[in-house]
């Protein structure tokens, strides 16, 4: 089901059990642990003005219900104070999975062909990662505000990479 | 051996306009030799993908799905059909 919530920066694709409480970061019926997450867990990246991006939405629901998909969210607008001119798309799922999910994507005409890991994008929005440094900069903070910013990224993203064996909690968007 | 280029629209600026480029090497180059190519073709595209050290910057690229940065990064070798797509860092995350 598509959730569009004009609150939220992001339009998600999950399947209804989500509502439920359920998680989307599932193998075999086991949720995943952190240091799983950080090993298998990543997204296609997809690329497209907004409304390319709906239609595509519509046609990849179904995958979503029918969990070949675990979960999409794409960009409302896009990240112009990050350089980026076109809405983002991202197809969530198991490294292990991702041929699978990669055929259905070229079917619907996406050929970009970019596979993100989960760990890389973390590594980006740690202190001293490229997208957080990126990100303050482009919000002009002053300098205690970037320490605030800096030691939140390291308290949330940190603790994953700290703790391999815990169950991995996603974050709201 | 065309090796083919995928940008998104976000980038087509830096390659006049072009989201798709079919770039002829030798057999065995690197992704950096790619890159040289290119800007032989998209002049002042190479300062947009690689910075003064030699770094990737500005952008993620990938090899057949790959992020360089997983495999042998800009000395990561191509063969006949392979196909590179880049995208803005900020895409990554």
């Amino acid at each position: 089901m598509i959730q569009d919530n004009p609150d939220s920066k992001f339009i998600f694709i999950f399947h209804p059990k989500i509502m439920l409480g359920k998680k989307y970061t599932i193998r075999n019926g086991q949720e995943m642990t952190n240091g799983e997450v950080l090993q298998f867990w990543g997204k296609w990246i997809v690329l497209g003005e907004k409304l390319w991006l709906d239609e595509l939405a519509i046609k990849l629901d179904p995958f979503v219900e029918s969990k070949e998909i675990p979960v999409i969210k794409y960009d409302r607008v896009p990240s112009v104070n990050l350089g980026i001119e076109e809405c983002v798309m991202m197809v969530y799922c198991d490294r292990r999975d991702r041929d699978n999910v990669w055929q259905i994507l070229s079917r619907f005409g996406v050929k970009l062909k970019a596979w993100v890991t989960e760990k890389e994008t973390m590594e980006m929005w740690l202190p001293g990662g490229q997208l957080l440094e990126r990100w303050i900069e482009s919000k002009n903070f002053d300098a205690a505000t970037q320490n605030v910013v800096r030691e939140d990224s390291q308290a949330r993203l940190g603790y994953i990479f700290d703790h391999p064996d815990e169950v991995f909690v996603p974050w709201e968007q | 051996m065309p090796v083919k280029i995928i940008i998104p629209g976000s980038l087509k600026r830096w390659f006049e306009g072009e989201t798709e480029y079919s770039c002829q090497g030798d057999q065995g180059e690197r992704i950096l030799d790619c890159i040289d190519r290119l800007e032989k073709r998209f002049p002042g595209v190479k300062e947009h993908l690689i910075d003064p050290k030699g770094n990737i910057s500005n952008v993620l690229i990938f090899l057949n799905g790959d992020n360089l940065r997983s495999l042998d990064g800009l000395s990561t070798t191509v063969k006949d059909g392979d196909e590179i797509s880049i995208i803005p860092l900020a895409a990554g995350g």
